[in-house]
């Protein structure tokens, strides 16, 4: 991960901001574009689903916050964990040398995280494809990011953030007293999430 | 689309920063309506084609207007109900002023049509709604507010 990677991404984004608008969905838009496609109303088969979405909003809302309150530990621990395992990173020569290069890849370890947040409060992954995936291959092949590491440290972002849900963490349990009363009941929310992580994963491959 | 939850994320997006505490309040809010609007939504799709036949009717009862146009001021009809149905899903105007409205005006200008029958269609179903034969008091609320907001936007 090198400086500048979402830099110029976002740039486009300015521009193209509004037709960006209308392609991000949330998952009862979703509903809508595939009902109006077959030029008919949403019923009640259709309904089963949102009114899960509905039922499960709680802890929906539980685990964006438990990426949202942990949102720099969850990035700082996976690009440490990446640079532990593969040392030459950090030595000059090497791709996280220096500090520069080092806090571009804090941020983009962050921002991946916020539209993973994001997809997760939808409920629907495409504000996380138009938005962060979208190019992001091509930015780091150009910008010589090695894709090996950046997908390593998704990883861990990915398993921290799925302990921090499902409470299985070793630190601070953050449910209690929170809508959805524990950690156990966030278990199929927690597999959602990690689906989000694994798009990003998926995509630089 | 325009959602209630889309609006919420664009405009954090915007700003580059991570849903906050009040984002995700009115992200809360929407959902504990949703349940009136669902049952709108459902009760909409079932009955749509009744709605649609007896606004026709009283439309076509009280004015004489060309029957040869009836079928086709049917499907106006059914189409901007069936947006509704969207709306009501969505918990935004999304659907309508994306499909239905946008272009509306120009559309209805060049082929001379009568606005005016589709605004006493939809006033006629906001008017005559049973309460609770087709839907609860709640689910009535939402969908005469999106109706009232249609008939605005024709008029």
């Amino acid at each position: 991960m090198e400086s500048g990677a979402f830099q110029y991404q976002s740039e486009a984004l300015k521009l193209h901001f509004w037709d960006f608008v209308f392609h991000m969905l949330d998952a009862f838009s979703r509903a809508v574009v595939s009902a109006d496609s077959k030029g008919s109303p949403i019923g009640s088969e259709d309904l089963v689903a949102l009114r899960k979405y509905v039922a499960d909003a709680n802890k929906r809302i539980d685990a964006t916050l438990a990426i949202t309150q942990n949102v720099s530990c969850i990035a700082a621990d996976a690009i440490s964990g990446m640079v532990c395992e593969n040392t030459g990173l950090t030595q000059p020569g090497g791709h996280c040398y220096p500090t520069r290069r080092m806090a571009a890849c804090l941020r983009d370890g962050e921002i991946i995280l916020r539209y993973v947040s994001y997809a997760l409060l939808a409920g629907d992954s495409s504000v996380l494809d138009d938005r962060c995936i979208n190019g992001l291959k091509e930015t780091y092949l150009a910008l010589g990011v090695p894709l090996a590491n950046a997908i390593r440290a998704i990883e861990i972002m990915k398993i921290a953030t799925v302990a921090i849900m499902t409470e299985t963490n070793s630190g601070r349990k953050m449910f209690e007293g929170l809508n959805s009363g524990s950690g156990a009941e966030c278990q199929d929310i927690a597999s959602e999430a990690a689906s989000y992580f694994d798009r990003v994963i998926a995509a630089l491959s | 689309m325009k959602s209630a939850v889309t609006t919420v994320i664009a405009s954090a997006d915007a700003a580059g920063r991570f849903p906050t505490i009040s984002d995700i309040e009115s992200v809360k809010g929407s959902f504990d309506r949703a349940h009136a609007r669902l049952e709108a939504a459902e009760k909409l799709a079932v009955s749509i084609d009744r709605l649609t036949s007896q606004a026709l009717d009283h439309v076509y009862g009280t004015h004489s207007y060309e029957q040869a146009n009836k079928d086709k001021c049917a499907r106006d009809i059914n189409h901007y109900l069936r947006l509704l149905n969207y709306c009501l899903v969505t918990g935004g105007t999304g659907p309508l002023d994306e499909w239905g409205i946008a272009g509306m005006r120009e559309v209805i200008r060049a082929q001379q049509l009568p606005t005016i029958a589709y605004i006493e269609s939809f006033t006629f179903i906001r008017d005559n709604l049973d309460i609770p034969g087709d839907m609860s008091q709640q689910a009535a609320a939402e969908f005469k507010s999106l109706l009232d907001y249609l008939i605005h936007a024709l008029a």
